[in-house]
């Protein structure tokens, strides 16, 4: 999907954005969009402000200064619990899950925005139905599932609440090559049906397969925008890292 | 072998449960604070004495029917409780960063040291008696015990039960294990922890209040009453683990209580006061042994490499 | 007059137990709610020594302190591996054994205690008057302070301080943390016992509500009012405590037992109050109710504040760095690097290292070589293990089976600390500089074979202790220029910005003088400007002839910096060479990117 210059087609905007933890800026200056209905990729090594950014879009944390638009409203500092209620929906990199907790609690604890228990039923046949295991295994403990399992709880989690826009964190993270796939496949036909994605990656191949467009970020700041058609020509990408 | 009755043995178990179950449910309620919340609620002991010391007085000197005066003295246990957090530890905790644990046990300490003291300047340091209704013995299964050990223990495990249900079967309660299980994942599935920092805190001092009330008629009331429960507390609460379930936490409660009374089959009853302590030192021992020490030592022993 | 003496006698005593759990709590990070307890094994010592076996009460205060000493010792133990609710549980759990003890033996007196205790005689004179103890105790106040100050102004007393704040980092940086704990846990037990037996020889009783745990939190608040890590204050604060009853009484009328209470509710107050105002970084240094001036945190340096300016002699290297960069690297440049780091001769050897956590494979059959003044890197994609590498090789993990030489001595089975001694220190993701030092004495933190880090020097060799601290300082001084940051000597590491602190880590792993480096991820969050800084630095270092291991994500500083790489994948390295022999492979490209 090309990106277009209509208004009402953007869903996020990120202007100048500053941020960091405590006296420690970390992303300086970014600029980034992600319209209805795309999978937009993030690339950048470990340690370049990936994560920073979506945390501090959610509402984790407060930017030192720069913009974050959603739908059209300001959002900038607003927090996580006005941006999730708003339809955001974030899946961080590492403990992912509620562990201790069940399948099917986990997968509630998503739905709390729903209005009743009508919807959230429905939710969560259409859950079970992307991934049918997580019906199979709905009173198991979420820590004690391999990790492909463990992430498809976390996408079933983030789906409970009725996302607009789903900002993913390294999804790929110690999965299998097939796992990866499976997941993915999911968030393409998602992102189908108008869900808008922010994907955090390093598998790079991977996210192009699925993605609309692509940022590379290093040491904090956006040093590429292309579309992935683009990107997939590339010989190499170790100059991007 | 030493020789012990049958209706011994069995006396020695029901005060065994008995009290367990108060260390039980006191336990949990610690246990409940210290997983989600992280907070070393020292000042714990305090509303526990206060809720027995409200109740004496509006009981004893205002003149209110028992039943009212013990109600509106573990709600107002319950507002204190709430309010220690709302008002001193959540601002403490949003300044200290980093050092908030030690800092908001320094001021819980402060608060407990304060709170016990002004007790004794308002109610005087002597004894009272809650003499909210007579105490009769009753026979349980051969053993005997008094009516108001049937209560405390029936309470108890409705309490239990009650917790239970809220953690396993409601909205609220998915969200307070999710913030005891993952709090940074709590926070950006949108759960408030503020909100629900202030309902756990309000289980547990009504938790606490009961206990309050069911000691104050079985003993008295006086104001070093909280110190040795709340050590129980966290004792219990510290063995049965802070993050399982509550009715695991409970049964480590009744099991300490066992405990110490079987134990002055064989020891002098000064020595069992100090049984549970020397459990939780030699727990806290085999806790950090490194296991490498034993794997040397056995190697240095049979001289296998 | 014997009314005053009864309050400064008891001032000297309390101001000896607050000193020594200053020491302990604020100087080391220990909590420890158990001291007055410890105070009790003095007190109970010189009840029962002197009543039952007739020794003189001064001999048994000494017996008693020697014996507290053990006892604490002992306690340190189980307190190493514990965090503070574990240990705040421990210390309590302690204090309500040795008190349930003393209770229950009758020879102990059970609940009552011990009474009638003889007078005290020192030097032939008896000691019947309170006034007759101002002079002991206060002499004994003077040397208690001179041991708890020479302890904690030192550089014993700095190893301390890093403990109290990163004992991780400290542990890295060659100093034995465990040796420590236990070392303070035990000295400073011995002084609440000396305390506690010179209160039961001043009362004539040992009894369990004279240590009971009221008391412990007495000298607790004693130790937070005077503020922590601030000797002075701790006498400042049992006089305050102390004093308040007598107060209470005269300037209120109020009747003692009333008197009593208000005190001790008063300091209750006092302790939330202090929290509230001073909370960040509690325990902070100095900060004392004496001194308003302490109670707003320090604003910080308004150059340090605005700007998060990058060293000016630190731009200029790099500068300079970067002017040489622009030559393209022939491939016969390639070459002739890769064939340079062939012959340089291997200083680390690493075969075989293996390490699993159950079924997660960290490390397996790793072995790998640095070489002497080379850099190399370890790359791979996420969840490879390489930073396990660098735990696996400094001792902070153990492996599974596998070698690891330096120089030809084998170092697996060793701690952090004799690793670090060896020769090959690391540092640290997340920085861990010590936020309560100053970056000198950060760097200062790194520097081998202090003979002031250790006891026996420390009082018996002075003039020794300060010669080399001189040349310590000045070394550090040295180091910190290196990377720029002399302006910021006296700066608390923790006021510093990401980068700086930075910085100044590069500069307390170089005053080490290990033969080997290890950093890991010394590009990771800052920005560009910093990263060709840091990058220049690091190139000096090597062109000292110093070996180098870095780990790194940020793959453009890899390309520059490393003589040999390794790719690791899933704890196994796959392949290693140039960078652009490791770029060139499609099958690298795929492991990294997931290209399909």
């Amino acid at each position: 999907m090309e990106p277009t210059e209509q208004p009402g087609s953007t869903l996020l905007d990120v202007r100048k954005l500053s941020c960091g933890y405590g006296r420690k800026q970390v992303v300086f200056d970014l600029d980034l969009r992600v319209g209805r209905g795309e999978i937009v990729s993030l690339f950048g090594h470990n340690g370049a402000g990936k994560t920073t950014v979506i945390k501090n879009v959610l509402g984790a944390y407060r930017p030192t200064a720069g913009s974050v638009e959603y739908d059209g409203a300001d959002v900038t500092g607003a927090s996580a619990r006005a941006n999730v209620q708003r339809g955001m929906a974030l899946i961080p990199s590492e403990r992912f899950v509620f562990g201790d907790l069940s399948v099917y609690d986990n997968l509630l604890l998503g739905a709390a925005n729903l209005a009743d228990d009508g919807e959230r039923e429905r939710k969560l046949g259409k859950v079970y139905e992307l991934f049918p295991i997580l019906s199979e295994r709905s009173k198991q403990q979420a820590g004690t599932m391999s990790g492909g399992q463990q992430r498809m709880v976390s996408l079933g989690l983030a789906l409970m609440s009725n996302p607009r826009l789903l900002l993913l964190d390294e999804p790929s993270l110690g999965l299998a090559p097939a796992v990866v796939q499976q997941i993915f496949s999911a968030v393409r036909a998602l992102a189908d049906d108008g869900l808008s994605v922010l994907l955090l990656e390093q598998n790079v191949g991977q996210a192009l397969r699925i993605s609309d467009r692509a940022y590379v970020m290093r040491s904090g700041r956006i040093i590429l925008e292309e579309d992935a058609a683009t990107m997939k020509q590339r010989e190499s990408y170790w100059d991007l890292f | 072998m030493l020789a012990v009755t049958f209706e011994t043995l069995r006396q020695l178990i029901a005060s065994g449960i008995v009290n367990g179950a108060s260390y039980g449910i006191l336990g949990v309620a610690f246990a409940l604070i210290l997983g989600v919340t992280g907070r070393f609620h020292y000042a714990f002991g305090v509303l526990y004495t206060l809720a027995a010391f409200f109740a004496f007085t509006f009981f004893d000197r205002v003149g209110w029917p028992f039943w009212l005066s013990a109600v509106v003295g573990v709600l107002i246990t319950v507002a204190m409780g709430v309010g220690i957090e709302a008002l001193i530890y959540r601002p403490l905790a949003a300044k200290a960063g980093s050092n908030a644990l030690l800092a908001i046990f320094v001021a819980s300490l402060g608060l407990g040291i304060a709170g016990s003291n002004l007790i004794q300047i308002f109610w005087g340091a002597q004894t009272h008696s809650l003499l909210g209704f007579a105490l009769k013995p009753v026979s349980v299964l051969g053993a005997n015990v008094i009516n108001v050990d049937v209560y405390s223990v029936i309470t108890a495990i409705a309490l239990v039960a009650g917790l239970t249900s809220l953690l396993r079967f409601t909205g609220l309660g998915r969200s307070i294990k999710a913030t005891r299980s993952n709090p940074e994942m709590a926070l950006l599935i949108g759960v408030d922890p503020a909100r629900i920092y202030l309902v756990v805190f309000a289980i547990a001092s009504l938790f606490a209040g009961i206990a309050a009330i069911w000691a104050a008629l079985k003993y008295s009331v006086e104001p070093t009453m909280g110190f040795r429960p709340v050590v129980l507390a966290f004792v219990v609460a510290f063995l049965g683990g802070t993050a399982k379930s509550p009715v695991r936490v409970f049964a480590t409660g009744i099991v300490i209580g066992l405990i110490e009374t079987i134990s002055s089959i064989w020891l002098p009853v000064r020595w069992t006061q100090l049984v549970v302590f020397v459990i939780l030192v030699l727990y806290l021992i085999s806790f950090s042994v490194n296991r490498s020490w034993f794997t040397r030592l056995g190697t240095a022993l049979t001289g296998k490499a | 007059m014997q009314v005053a003496a009864n309050y400064i006698d008891q001032i000297l005593i309390f101001s000896i137990f607050a000193l020594s759990l200053n020491l302990l709590l604020g100087y080391m990070g220990q909590v420890s709610v158990a001291h007055a307890s410890f105070g009790a094994i003095g007190g109970y010592a010189v009840g029962y020594l002197s009543l039952t076996h007739g020794w003189n009460v001064f001999l048994a205060v000494l017996f008693g302190a020697v014996l507290a000493g053990v006892v604490g010792a002992i306690v340190a133990l189980p307190a190493l591996r514990l965090s503070v609710e574990y240990l705040i549980l421990l210390t309590l759990g302690v204090s309500s054994v040795l008190l349930g003890l003393f209770q229950t033996f009758p020879q102990l007196g059970g609940t009552y205690g011990l009474i009638g205790i003889p007078i005290a005689s020192i030097f032939g004179h008896d000691l019947v008057k309170t006034s007759d103890w101002i002079l002991p105790l206060a002499v004994i106040l003077a040397i208690v302070y001179s041991i708890c100050h020479r302890l904690g102004e030192s550089p014993f007393g700095r190893v301390l301080k890093g403990i109290r704040d990163d004992d991780k980092a400290t542990l890295s940086l060659g100093k034995n943390v465990v040796f420590y704990k236990v070392l303070v846990f035990g000295i400073t037990c011995g002084l609440a016992g000396l305390a506690g037996g010179l209160l039961a020889g001043f009362n004539s009783l040992a009894t369990p509500s004279q240590f009971g745990f009221d008391v412990s939190l007495a000298i607790f608040a004693m130790v937070i009012f005077g503020g922590t890590g601030n000797l002075t204050g701790s006498i400042l604060g049992a006089t305050t405590v102390v004093l308040t009853k007598p107060f209470l009484e005269w300037a209120v009328s109020l009747a003692p037992e009333t008197a009593a209470l208000w005190r001790l509710t008063f300091y209750g107050l006092l302790l939330v109050v202090l929290m509230r105002l001073r909370a960040q970084g509690l325990l902070p240094e100095g900060v004392s109710i004496f001194r308003p001036s302490t109670w707003r945190a320090p604003r910080t340096n308004p150059e340090l504040a605005s700007a998060d300016v990058v060293p000016a002699t630190v731009v200029a290297a790099a500068e300079e760095w970067e002017t040489r960069l622009e030559v393209v690297e022939t491939p016969a440049d390639e070459r002739r690097r890769e064939r340079t780091w062939a012959d340089a001769p291997v200083v680390l050897e690493v075969t075989g290292l293996s390490k699993s956590f159950g079924s997660i494979v960290a490390a397996e059959d790793l072995s790998i070589v640095l070489r002497k003044g080379t850099i190399t890197a370890l790359v791979g994609p996420n969840g490879a293990g390489k930073t396990t590498v660098f735990n696996l090789l400094t001792g902070f993990i153990p492996p599974d089976s596998g070698s690891v030489k330096l120089n030809g001595r084998e170092l697996v089975g060793s701690k952090p600390n004799r690793v670090a001694r060896a020769g090959m220190v690391r540092s640290w993701q997340d920085v861990r500089v010590i936020p309560r030092l100053s970056s000198l004495q950060n760097v200062m933190l790194g520097v081998q074979d202090q003979s002031g880090e250790h006891l026996a020097p420390l009082f018996a060799n002075v003039a020794g202790v300060k010669r080399r601290e001189r040349e310590v300082r000045e070394a550090s001084m040295d180091w910190l220029s290196f990377v720029g940051m002399s302006d910021f000597a006296d700066t608390p590491a923790g006021a510093l910005s990401f980068g700086q602190s930075k910085l100044v880590a590069l500069a307390r792993v170089l005053s080490t003088n290990a033969d080997v480096l290890l950093l890991d991820e010394p590009a990771s969050g800052i920005d560009t400007q910093w990263v060709e800084a840091m990058l220049a630095l690091i190139e000096k270092v090597r062109e000292q002839g110093r070996t180098v291991c870095i780990v790194e994500h940020n793959l453009h500083v890899v390309d520059h910096l490393a003589d040999h790489t390794y790719f690791m994948e899933l704890g196994r390295i796959t392949d290693q060479g140039t960078f652009q022999e490791l770029t060139n492979s499609p099958r690298l490209a795929e492991a990294y990117f997931g290209t399909n």
